[in-house]
């Protein structure tokens, strides 16, 4: 893909308000997530039972928790663990869905039909069974998170990728390399690549949402990121045990699930209107 | 000569783009009779189809009409109410267009959507019924009964675009448009098209106006020709006085380049070198002059005049008596 | 003059699979013919004839099911034979906007011949410049972007990706297809130039029976995959043996309203394959035909010096056309 087009998408995706807000957001808790050590007020662990359940204010912008932590703190490295899990475990099922949806598309046809009866057999598992089953097996946990959602989530961007790879592999630019003499690998790797990535691309980016919101609510079941690691679904958890103590705790700890799933959501929409209209591309929901 | 059933006078038309307005239409006027074949020729953005959309009062949204008028029956369609104007589209004038998949719903059959055509007809669904079939026997479908149960992907090109030119006449308007009617088609199915279209005319009595850029298709078919360039008519004439004694050096170009218009094999082919001006900034002269072998130091200067040549013969030229 | 490319009895069958049914569709079958060096033939035939699964095959791009192709006196069997002669053969597309890859410049795309068979290329933004201005393209054409381009640059684009690396044979599918007259003879005369510099061979695959008039040495035509006439342009053209050629060249719309058909040059549409006719395919469709050209299929014949034709009466229909 040259720069020149890539520079033409942020372009438009920053025309469009939309596509505007939802970039600005994600940057906002991608430096969140990385800077957390130098701008989180607090030790998020620290605990200090005197200062249980302060609401808001200057000294605790967003007040304690049960054990008296800094909730703002808190959800500063609660946007590191979500997002370190919603990104590492979309890049693993993007990257290996991009695989084998290629080779799928353009390889041989008995291969297809291999690949495309596991990917049918995968999608049929129930999602929560198959992860309670997985968590059952292999006990809770980041890894395990990770697991399961690239687990469930390959199927769907292979045949997505796949789609696009059949339907551009009998497209006349691409018999046009054929015709020049270029290796499949080349074929695939220089021609197909640069046009499949972008669906997918808005793809993930409308899934890493999904993806928290499952961190979330496994850890909110205690079944995903253990305590005492900030993860807003296990604050999200502690805020609804306080409810009385502390009403103000559950609307802090789902502001950022609520901020992020739109800021998400919005830049995917962005892309999609902002990657060449010309090629027609069309992400399947 | 026939009354006029459609006058376009000074049509201009312009379309908002992010910069400035492309002057697609420049003061078109024409007129189409009853019961002649009005063709409509000129090369990729010289403003045809745009001017065979606005005749069916469907430029896009982009698209700004500043001045002119287009008279059905003497009544000014552009400034009628949207509600006369879907009448006018739907009973007076229709159109048939380049590519027939288009015209037809995929997922109804010809049968069914020729029948609900005629929604407004009010006749009974059986006489509509067979007022379908029997226009598609007459645009010479070979079985028309079981064409009537076939899907539009189910026909071949040629086939499909009898169906479209079927679904035109069915509500008998007085005006036919047809932008590239055969284009896509092959040599074989073409002669067919302009064959039942030629037919067509002679128990037709409503004009029917072919948009092209086939020349051939203009000698078969029309009985007067207007020629476009750069958004302005630059030459009309009856079609035998077109292509045997044209006037304006771009109509003489065109045909002189039509590989179809030679007989015998030549090493190169005449072109007409350099490229239509940018309609975003029409030149001050003549828009042909650049690319004009006759040219004169007036021409870049002043826009051609009107020149009536001969009667229902008009180039707008300066040397169109040279 | 000897032969660059031999197609000796080709055939190409497809199987259709739907389980438990198995059928073959012979698409094309018993081809021979031959292009000699600096030799342009024209195949011609309407949609469905098989003209372009013929291109595609003799660049064993389609799975050949009998009979062999000779480049330069070597027998291609295998891919890799194919592969072998990729460099010494160009296939230009009929539609050129779709054969430039979209996130590809122009000067990207012109150049990728080297990249692709590793010729040293010192710098590709000259390479690139020079390539563009030998098909008369202005050299910061190269950083655009193939949506970006009129059909006529995309073809030109097309063209010079094409002569690269200075190939022998050019496989030209429908070269001017959707072209405007002026910008067809461009296109045309560009080809003529570049086959005289490098001494190409073309093979122009088209319906357009004006286009093969004009450029082609000889002409092969084509009806349901089989080949029915084949001979000099001119004398195929001034005479031809098989009714279905001459019902093409009638066919042609003349861009001259003297020369006016009133008849229909040619009735029915070409057959489908899944249901070839019995004995000569064309008899449905030919006005000669009798009661032995419905059971008994004509051979590919020699009927004078070069010629050939596929009809039990040919020198009858050449009296006749005479």
């Amino acid at each position: 893909m040259s720069s020149g087009a890539n520079r033409g998408i942020f372009r438009s995706l920053m025309r469009d308000p939309m596509g505007a807000f939802g970039l600005i957001l994600v940057v906002a808790f991608l430096i969140m997530a990385l800077a957390a050590p130098w701008i989180a007020p607090y030790d998020p662990l620290k605990i200090s039972i005197t200062e249980r359940f302060q609401p808001p204010s200057l000294a605790h912008w967003a007040g304690t928790d049960q054990l008296g932590r800094d909730l703002l703190s808190r959800i500063i490295f609660g946007a590191r663990t979500a997002l370190s899990i919603a990104m590492t475990a979309a890049g693993i099922a993007g990257g290996v869905g991009l695989l084998l949806g290629m080779i799928a598309g353009y390889g041989p046809r008995w291969l297809d039909a291999f690949l495309v009866l596991m990917f049918d057999s995968m999608s049929s598992l129930p999602m929560i069974m198959f992860a309670l089953a997985v968590i059952t097996v292999v006990g809770p946990g980041t890894g395990t998170l990770i697991l399961v959602v690239v687990l469930v989530s390959i199927p769907g961007y292979a045949r997505l990728i796949r789609a696009q790879t059949l339907s551009l592999g009998s497209a006349d630019f691409i018999l046009a390399e054929r015709v020049m003499g270029a290796s499949s690998a080349r074929i695939l790797a220089r021609h197909l690549l640069p046009n499949v990535v972008g669906p997918l691309v808005i793809v993930l980016s409308m899934d890493i949402p999904v993806i928290i919101m499952l961190e979330a609510g496994l850890s909110y079941l205690n079944l995903g990121v253990r305590p005492p690691i900030p993860s807003w679904g296990n604050i999200l958890y502690d805020g609804y045990t306080s409810l009385r103590a502390a009403p103000s705790m559950v609307l802090i700890a789902g502001l950022p699930l609520v901020l992020a799933t739109l800021g998400f959501t919005f830049l995917g929409e962005g892309l999609r209107d902002a990657i060449d209209p010309k090629l027609k591309v069309r992400v399947p929901r | 000569m026939t009354t006029p059933l459609l006058t376009v006078e000074n049509l201009t038309l312009n379309y908002r783009t992010g910069g400035d307005p492309v002057q697609a239409l420049r003061g078109v006027s024409l007129t189409a009779r009853a019961g002649e074949v009005l063709g409509i020729v000129g090369e990729s953005g010289c403003g045809k189809s745009t001017l065979a959309a606005t005749l069916m009062g469907l430029a896009g949204t982009n698209a700004e009409i500043t001045d002119g008028a287009v008279s059905f029956r003497g009544e000014n369609i552009l400034t009628a109410r949207e509600e006369t104007r879907r009448k006018l589209r739907g009973k007076h004038i229709a159109m048939v267009f380049q590519d027939p998949m288009t015209a037809f719903n995929p997922v109804l059959t010809i049968g069914a959507q020729l029948v609900d055509f005629q929604h407004n007809s009010g006749t009974p669904k059986r006489q509509r019924h067979s007022a379908a079939r029997d226009m598609l026997d007459r645009v010479g479908i070979p079985d028309p009964d079981i064409c009537m149960g076939r899907f539009p992907h189910e026909l071949s090109g040629g086939m499909r675009q009898r169906a479209a030119i079927a679904a035109a006449l069915l509500m008998q308007p007085e005006i036919l448009i047809a932008d590239e009617p055969t284009t896509a088609l092959d040599v074989t199915m073409e002669a067919q098209i302009i064959h039942l279209l030629r037919n067509l005319q002679s128990d037709y009595d409503g004009a029917i106006i072919i948009v092209t850029h086939q020349l051939g298709v203009i000698a078969q078919l029309c009985d007067r020709v207007v020629v476009m360039y750069a958004g302005q008519v630059v030459e009309e004439a009856d079609v035998d006085t077109l292509f045997h004694a044209p006037r304006h050096p771009y109509t003489k170009a065109l045909i002189a380049c039509d590989p179809a218009s030679l007989s015998i094999k030549e090493k190169r082919l005449p072109t007409i070198g350099g490229r239509p001006p940018d309609l975003a900034h029409p030149p001050a002269g003549c828009a042909f002059a650049d690319r004009c072998a006759q040219v004169e130091p007036i021409c870049r200067t002043a826009a051609p005049p009107r020149v009536e040549i001969g009667p229902d013969h008009i180039a707008k030229c300066h040397e169109a008596w040279s | 003059m000897s032969a660059l490319l031999e197609l000796d009895r080709l055939s190409v069958d497809l199987s259709i699979s739907r389980w438990p049914l198995r059928t073959t569709l012979n698409i094309l079958s018993d081809i021979t013919l031959t292009l000699a060096r600096d030799e342009t033939v024209g195949l011609v035939g309407e949609s469905g004839s098989g003209k372009t699964t013929l291109g595609r095959a003799l660049l064993g791009l389609q799975h050949i099911s009998a009979g062999t192709v000779r480049f330069d006196g070597t027998p291609l069997k295998t891919a890799a034979d194919f592969d072998r002669i990729r460099p010494r053969t160009a296939l230009m597309f009929q539609d050129a906007v779709a054969s430039l890859s979209p996130r590809m410049t122009v000067g990207e795309a012109v150049t990728e011949p080297f990249r692709i068979h590793n010729r040293p290329m010192p710098d590709w933004r000259a390479r690139a410049a020079e390539l563009l201005e030998e098909v008369g393209l202005p050299a910061d054409m190269a950083s655009r972007y193939p949506h970006e381009l009129s059909g006529g640059q995309a073809r030109r684009a097309g063209v010079a990706r094409a002569l690269a690396l200075k190939p022998d044979l050019v496989i030209a599918d429908e070269p001017t297809a959707g072209l405007d007259v002026s910008v067809q003879a461009e296109i045309l005369n560009l080809m003529a130039d570049l086959k005289d510099r490098y001494g190409l061979s073309y093979m122009v695959i088209t319906h357009n029976l004006a286009l093969v008039r004009h450029v082609a040495d000889r002409i092969a035509v084509m009806y349901l995959g089989r080949l029915v006439e084949t001979g000099p342009t001119a004398e195929v053209f001034s005479n031809p043996a098989h009714p279905y050629t001459g019902s093409l060249i009638a066919a042609e719309p003349k861009p001259d309203p003297r020369k006016r058909r009133t008849d229909l040059a040619i009735k029915g549409e070409i057959p489908s394959l899944i249901r070839r006719p019995s004995g000569c395919e064309f008899h449905g469709r030919c006005p000669l035909a009798t009661a032995r050209c419905r059971t008994e299929a004509p051979a590919l014949r020699d009927i004078a010096p070069g010629r050939k034709a596929r009809c039990h009466f040919a020198e009858t229909y050449q009296k006749q056309g005479a």
